[in-house]
């Protein structure tokens, strides 16, 4: 027999996964960006502790030296994303002795309840902010919303009294109406005057703020007894109670599933229902949109509705779930999620499993930042410069893709998550 | 082979990162001397550690007691929002911290709560009058009407024109106490030596103040970080005629000071808190003196005690008796009799026959 068909070589599908993990897939892009994040975060520890600096200062006192500088180094940049971990997931200590001894099981939760907690608003009003990006608007007063939310919310929880059926959905509703109110303002504006949504958005943040703390300091609402900027309590009928009861001390609430549904309505919204559709095409393309008779007047009005509501809802159920009550202070400064929501939003594509992801991810570099700064002196901020390095990562695909030296996706490339200023 | 030397790299740099990350999570035990140390954690109000005011004090403190005690070890979170104030306590009763030490009385609520949760965790907060008292919540307080009344005589005293002013951060009764204490210092100086100095920026209400209320009305910044805003509310005051003006209103004083030293010479500043020429030794001249507040000698008393566990829940009230309030003096030179005059009225405050209830007074 002399068969002499040559050997044919297979086709490369062998290297399928390999080819996969060295593109340039938003996935690897994001993990990747994570990744350098933490080196970044590392170099940063490394350069500001002064243990670590001392230990390369003597790097040529002994022999020893260099061996003791890298393990002081490995030490300290170890025991900061440690405690950053067991801070914000579990502790394996901990949660072994909750299992060998039957007890403790509330320490052991601790950690990703409060990540839970930090990132059920966050969830909400990242998801409303992601919608407006995939149709093609800039909601920067998601912020301004939220409070809004919160100031409605806390009013009708603490001013109205009825069973908790009932008043629990009533203060639900009023913190939705709340950002509808804030978001519809700028969406009419643009709809029908033209007037450029970043600007009145942003702006009316500060109308939003300055009516805040006219709110709780004005004697119906302002809490009784006090002459702070501080508002009555909400009744317990209208607060999102704990998913554990009140007395395991865990502070994940029931708010966690609404955050959830929102992620579910989120998707079936955009991928299922025929408004959503309307908004992603308006977003692709508005001209092709106005072409195909879809009324981009009534889709912007829309989205504000949709955008407004969930970032009024994220309001409420911070202030049903955690504070009880709104203060002078509420969502201002560096509490203020609508702005952490435009970056979580980018972080995650738009997309609702991105934006729960991301969320999630930002939540627990915050909370466990918090242990790492009480465990080891590493201050809070550098959670907040890894979180800005995987955003800029995120968003600027070509660095990471030099860096790792990617091959670029045989799919399109990572698609730009907004159109530029004026679109 | 392209593909599997690019994942090299990447699997390179990653494992970098993550097998630092992973093994360090993976070896948890915390180090053996650490365990013994006992933790004195200070969470801070938004103002964080370095307000030069109430927040630097009480984490001044519980260095202090650091340095004091070489087992303590003092850490610190500082809270963003009002949201931040449970998260940050269950932080540190994680972190197994000896004592916690809240500052400011916003924390009231939340300390309460924690406090209620764990009899065994030992608080100390600054600045409250609690709600309800707890055993193991010890409440500083401070009466810095008497500090403030020093301050009044003082600026009283000092004023070329004959009108001194004052301004608060927000209508708290912590720091309306301190402007109360301040007209009844100016009223007392006008009765006893015959002067006629008037003071703008606080009315106070009818009845006597206490550290849980101290009405009456004044102007407000209504915040304690807008300096722009403290910046002209004092140069009004200071065309108002006013030479010397009281901001309490934390880092917003910083706007006045920058208002005096654009009015120039003759124009001053008395600050609050802690002793504006240590804390900010460079504008030591525009300083005629400081109300100060003992935030730090009582978070350093309290970690210490909870440290040797002599530590008791209740109340300690800071006075001119016990240093818990008192006045020091700043770069601009005061002359030997009107500090013999303050100083026969802080003896007479100590020993209770001096009232610092400006309505004890008439109105000069």
């Amino acid at each position: 027999m002399t068969d002499t068909t040559p050997s044919v070589t297979p086709p490369k599908t062998r290297h399928t996964a390999l080819v996969w993990m060295t593109s340039q897939s938003p996935i690897v892009v994001t993990v990747l960006a994570l990744v350098l994040g933490f080196f970044v975060g590392a170099i940063i520890i490394i350069t500001t502790t002064p243990a670590v600096l001392d230990a390369w200062r003597g790097l040529f006192h002994s022999w020893g030296a260099p061996g003791h500088a890298i393990k002081v180094t490995l030490d300290n940049v170890g025991a900061a994303y440690r405690s950053m971990f067991t801070g914000s997931v579990f502790d394996p200590s901990q949660l072994w002795h909750s299992i060998t001894t039957g007890k403790g099981f509330d320490a052991s939760l601790t950690p990703i309840s409060e990540t839970l907690t930090y990132a059920t608003p966050l969830i909400i009003v990242s998801t409303g902010v992601g919608i407006a990006f995939q149709t093609g608007i800039f909601n920067i007063g998601a912020n301004g919303q939220a409070v809004l939310g919160g100031i409605a919310g806390g009013v009708a929880g603490s001013m109205l009294h009825m069973p908790m059926i009932l008043h629990l959905p009533v203060t639900l509703i009023a913190g939705i109406a709340g950002g509808m109110v804030c978001g519809v303002i700028p969406g009419v504006l643009k709809a029908f005057t033209g007037a450029h949504e970043v600007i009145v958005t942003i702006m009316l943040n500060y109308v939003v703020y300055a009516f805040l703390l006219f709110a709780v300091l004005s004697t119906a609402f302002q809490r009784p007894g006090q002459s702070n900027d501080i508002s009555r309590t909400m009744d317990p009928s209208a607060q999102l109670p704990p998913l554990f009861g009140s007395t395991s001390g865990l502070r994940v609430s029931y708010g966690i599933f609404i955050a959830l549904a929102v992620v579910l309505f989120a998707w079936w919204f955009l991928d299922r229902s025929s408004i959503g559709f309307d908004f992603r095409v308006t977003g692709a393309n508005p001209s092709a949109a106005r072409a195909s008779g879809i009324s981009s007047r009534t889709v912007i009005v829309l989205v504000f509705l949709v955008s407004g509501g969930l970032a009024g809802l994220a309001g409420v159920v911070q202030a049903a779930s955690t504070t009880h009550y709104v203060d002078g202070g509420f969502l201002i400064g560096n509490a203020g999620i609508g702005f952490t929501a435009i970056t979580i939003a980018l972080l995650g594509r738009n997309r609702p499993m991105g934006i729960l992801l991301s969320s999630l991810l930002f939540a627990a570099l915050g909370v466990g930042g918090r242990t790492m700064q009480a465990a080891t002196g590493i201050p809070l901020d550098l959670a907040t410069v890894i979180q800005s390095i995987v955003v800029l990562f995120v968003a600027t695909p070509v660095l990471v893709k030099e860096i790792f030296r990617l091959r670029a996706a045989k799919t399109q490339a990572v698609q730009l998550a907004t159109q530029g200023w004026g679109s | 082979m392209g593909s599997i030397r690019r994942l090299g790299t990447v699997l390179g740099a990653a494992s970098l990162v993550l097998g630092t990350l992973t093994v360090s999570v993976a070896a948890t035990t915390v180090s053996a001397s650490a365990a013994t140390k006992f933790k004195a954690c200070v969470v801070t109000d938004t103002g964080g550690i370095n307000d030069k005011s109430f927040n630097a004090s009480a984490w001044a403190g519980a260095q202090a007691a650091a340095k004091q005690d070489k087992n303590i070890v003092p850490s610190y979170l500082s809270s963003t929002s009002s949201t931040d104030y449970a998260p940050n306590i269950k932080t540190f009763e994680g972190e197994g911290c000896g004592i916690i030490v809240t500052v400011g009385f916003l924390m009231d609520a939340s300390t309460a709560a924690a406090g209620n949760a764990d009899l065994t965790q030992k608080f100390a907060i600054v600045d409250d009058a609690p709600v309800t008292k707890s055993k193991n919540v010890l409440a500083l307080q401070y009466e810095t009407d008497q500090g403030g009344f020093l301050g009044g005589i003082l600026a009283a005293g000092m004023s070329k024109t004959g009108t001194v002013a004052t301004y608060g951060g927000e209508n708290f009764s912590s720091v309306t106490l301190y402007m109360n204490g301040f007209v009844a210092g100016v009223r007392y100086y006008d009765k006893k030596y015959n002067a006629k100095v008037k003071v703008l920026g606080w009315k106070p209400a009818k009845g006597a103040c206490s550290l849980a209320a101290c009405n009456g009305k004044g102007t407000f910044v209504g915040n304690f970080t807008d300096q722009t805003a403290g910046k002209t509310i004092t140069t009004g005051d200071f065309s108002a005629g006013a030479d010397i003006v009281f901001p309490v209103a934390g880092s917003v004083g910083f706007g006045s000071v920058a208002a005096a030293q654009q009015a120039g010479a003759g124009h001053s500043i008395m600050w609050v808190d802690s002793n504006g020429c240590v804390s900010d030794a460079t504008d030591c001249k525009w300083f005629v003196g400081t109300v100060a507040k003992g935030v730090q000698p009582s978070v350093e008393a309290a970690v210490l005690a909870a440290a040797k566990g002599t530590f008791k829940g209740g109340t300690y009230v800071g006075t001119l008796a016990n240093n818990g309030t008192q006045l020091e003096y700043g770069g601009i030179k005061v002359p030997s009799k009107l500090k013999s005059k303050i100083a026969t009225a802080k003896a007479g405050i100590i020993a209770g026959t001096i009232s610092v209830n400006p309505n004890k007074y008439p109105i000069g």
